[in-house]
């Protein structure tokens, strides 16, 4: 343990003498080590506002969508053919023997809305959504005052509104919403109910929303063909007897038949968390390719500094041989520099991935989660790097016949 | 019973092979050195010297013939055992000094330690102790190349001493030297064998020979000679020019 430190202290040494060509010869490895931090931090941070926004779905939630959930790219042209989603259409899944809640939606492709009252208004950023009662039940939503709208209320053609609680807060700064006026597209909207917090996930936050009934919001925003439609089943153990029925139901009265594809897409938590995982396992691997080239071209860089070193200090090695190291002592010498070398590339390269990382998310908003296991593997490789690159040069200086290396200049 | 020699050489061969051709470096050597005696190796350029005290520092292997050293049967150790008589039993002493530039004195005299396992703080007691002992105690911080050449020396002297080995060996130690400084070199290595170092000197100088209790000249890897420094010495000498009578100093 003494001999270690010893020649961590040497390796050190040997370090302060060419910084420049040192930092240089890491390039390989500083690279490695923070394309692997940056690429999972970035893989941790999209899992984690994933996982935030399946919290969204009410427990046993699925959803039925004309467009499919993926990462990456999508085939639009294959997708737009299918037919659209009706309110008909969801309103006959409701008599489905273990199907609790229906909730349907109408969203115009997400575009924001300024919402406004007499004395204040949004920021054009307010998503606006036409729904019925049971989006608060298939959508977790969770009142902080007031109430949701009923179908009483849509009975009565209301023109009501339930509000996320950043526009609660923009247009009802220290004061209840409830039974407050607020114009969408300058037709007006009494306030039922204020949602509690959900935070903010995958840099946007989950608050800046407004649901109104479906029929206004046909009125007020335009007519919308095609729906999303979330249920959720009568229990959570009912969930796949939910989901055939469902299948089941929409196939029949969209009319496919046997063999037919489906012509809509079901997912949940599971299938969602399927496809994210399959898209971070295809980044792991692209990372890993990456990761392992760069080390590979680090840890040449690092074999060569190391023989440079080795022959640079023949003389030095064949005097420490003769005052009594052992060869053992000189191969571990060796090997201990070049490990540290390449750890402190690896150092470097986890400070600018893990740096990248966390500017990406304060500047870009772009959620990224540096995880410690992605700093660690970082540091072991380089320095397992280290150790199998830097055996050959050691194993070079601990051969050397010590008269011959005294000898040389 | 007499006591037993420390260095005992029977039959000493020493061959390089360059090209076709063999080179009979050492040739069938053989002699003892007593515990506190100090032996000049003398010899011209290319008889041996060289070769000996490296076959006798344990940093090279022998091509036949039989060695002992402090009763340790030197050709017949490992790497590792000959690594550590090195570091226990001999302390080297080289004509280029062969210090570590990037290290101060007081590092460089602790080296021997350090391969001997010896913690910090004992390693750097006894690295000044050995360096007040070559008198350079108000020089332990300085690299080597704020030394002057004497100084260097009397750094490898000080960190062939620090382990107190059995046995010092010296290769020509004022060969880089001017002779002033030379000749101070000389008589630490006298102060040493006063205090019962046993001391193996290799010099190309008659003169420092002379000093010595007793000599051993080598011609062509062969011991010539063996006897009182001041006779072996003269031996070998080049003639000395007669003065012009009457030009006497
Ligand atoms: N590595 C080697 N390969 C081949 N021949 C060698 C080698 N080392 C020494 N020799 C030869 O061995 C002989 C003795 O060399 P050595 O160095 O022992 O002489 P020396 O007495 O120390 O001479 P000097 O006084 O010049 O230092 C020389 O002829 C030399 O050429
Ligand atoms: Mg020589």
């Amino acid at each position: 343990m003494r001999g270690f430190v010893d020649n961590l202290g040497l390796a050190f040494n040997t370090l302060r003498g060419n910084p420049l060509r040192s930092l240089l010869t890491l390039l390989g490895i500083v690279i490695g080590a923070a394309t692997v931090v940056a690429m999972m931090s970035l893989v941790e941070g999209f899992r984690i506002s994933v996982n935030k926004d399946l919290e969204g779905l009410g427990a046993g939630s699925f959803q039925v969508q004309k467009w499919p959930a993926t990462f990456g790219h999508v085939d639009r042209a294959k997708y737009a053919k299918r037919p659209d989603l009706t309110r008909e259409q969801g309103d006959a899944l409701r008599s489905l023997p273990h199907v609790g809640h229906v909730s349907i939606e109408a969203y115009h492709g997400g575009r924001p809305e300024k919402i406004s009252t007499r004395d204040r208004a949004t920021k054009p950023n307010v998503t606006v959504g036409g729904g019925v009662p049971d989006y608060q039940f298939a959508n977790a939503i969770t009142i902080a005052q007031g109430r949701f709208f009923t179908d009483t209320d849509i009975a009565l053609g209301g023109r009501v509104a339930v509000v996320g609680a950043d526009v609660a807060d923009v247009l009802f700064p220290g004061e209840s919403g409830v039974g407050k006026e607020i114009r969408i597209r300058s037709t007006p909207f009494t306030v039922v109910g204020v949602a509690e917090r959900r935070g903010s996930t995958l840099g946007g936050s989950q608050d800046g929303w407004v649901i109104i009934p479906l029929d206004p919001y046909y009125q007020v925003l335009g007519r919308v063909t095609n729906h999303n439609i979330a249920i959720q089943a009568t229990a959570p153990e009912y969930f796949n007897q939910a989901q055939d029925e469902v299948i089941a139901r929409l196939r029949s009265i969209r009319g496919l038949r046997g063999l037919q594809e489906n012509d809509f897409d079901i997912y949940s938590n599971e299938t969602l968390t399927g496809t994210f995982n399959q898209f971070a396992g295809v980044v792991a691997a692209a990372t890993f390719a990456v990761t392992l080239l760069a080390l590979v071209v680090g840890g040449i860089g690092v074999m060569n500094i190391m023989l440079v070193s080795v022959a640079e200090r023949t003389r030095e090695i064949g005097v420490r041989m003769a005052l009594g190291a052992r060869r053992r002592r000189i191969l571990s010498q060796f090997v201990i520099e070049a490990v540290t070398l390449s750890l402190l590339g690896g150092v470097l390269g986890v400070l600018l991935g893990g740096g990248g990382a966390i500017l990406a998310r304060e500047v870009w908003s772009i959620p990224a989660s540096v995880p410690a296991w992605a700093v660690l593997l970082s540091l072991l490789s380089a320095s397992g790097a280290g150790i199998v690159f830097g055996i050959y040069p050691a194993i070079r200086a601990s051969r050397l016949d010590p008269v011959e290396a005294m000898r040389t200049e | 019973m007499t006591e037993a020699p420390l260095i005992s050489v029977e039959n000493l061969t020493r061959h390089y092979k360059v090209g076709e051709e063999e080179v009979r470096a050492l040739d069938g050597v053989s002699f003892d050195v007593m515990r506190g005696e100090w032996v000049a190796v003398v010899g011209q350029s290319g008889s041996g010297k060289s070769t000996l005290m490296n076959l006798i520092g344990a940093l090279d292997t022998p091509s036949g013939g039989s060695y002992r050293i402090n009763g340790h049967d030197v050709e017949k150790l490992s790497d590792d055992q000959l690594a550590d008589l090195r570091n226990n039993e001999i302390g080297f002493v080289f004509q280029t000094f062969q210090l570590l530039s990037r290290s101060t004195a007081l590092a460089n005299v602790e080296l021997p330690l350090v391969y001997r396992g010896l913690p910090r703080k004992e390693r750097k007691e006894r690295a000044v102790k050995a360096l007040e002992a070559v008198g350079l105690a108000n020089r332990m911080h300085h690299k080597p190349n704020e030394l002057s050449g004497g100084q260097r020396q009397r750094v490898a002297i000080a960190r062939a001493l620090v382990g107190n080995p059995s046995l010092l060996l010296a290769d020509e130690p004022t060969g880089n030297l001017d002779s002033a400084t030379g000749e101070e070199i000389i008589r630490l290595f006298g102060e040493l064998h006063q205090r019962g170092h046993t001391i193996l000197l290799v010099t190309h100088e008659p003169r420092l020979a002379a000093r010595c209790p007793r000599a051993i000249r080598l011609s062509d890897g062969k011991v010539v000679a063996d006897g009182p420094g001041a006779d072996v010495a003269s031996l070998g000498a080049p003639p000395v020019p007669s003065p012009h009578p009457g030009a006497a100093a």
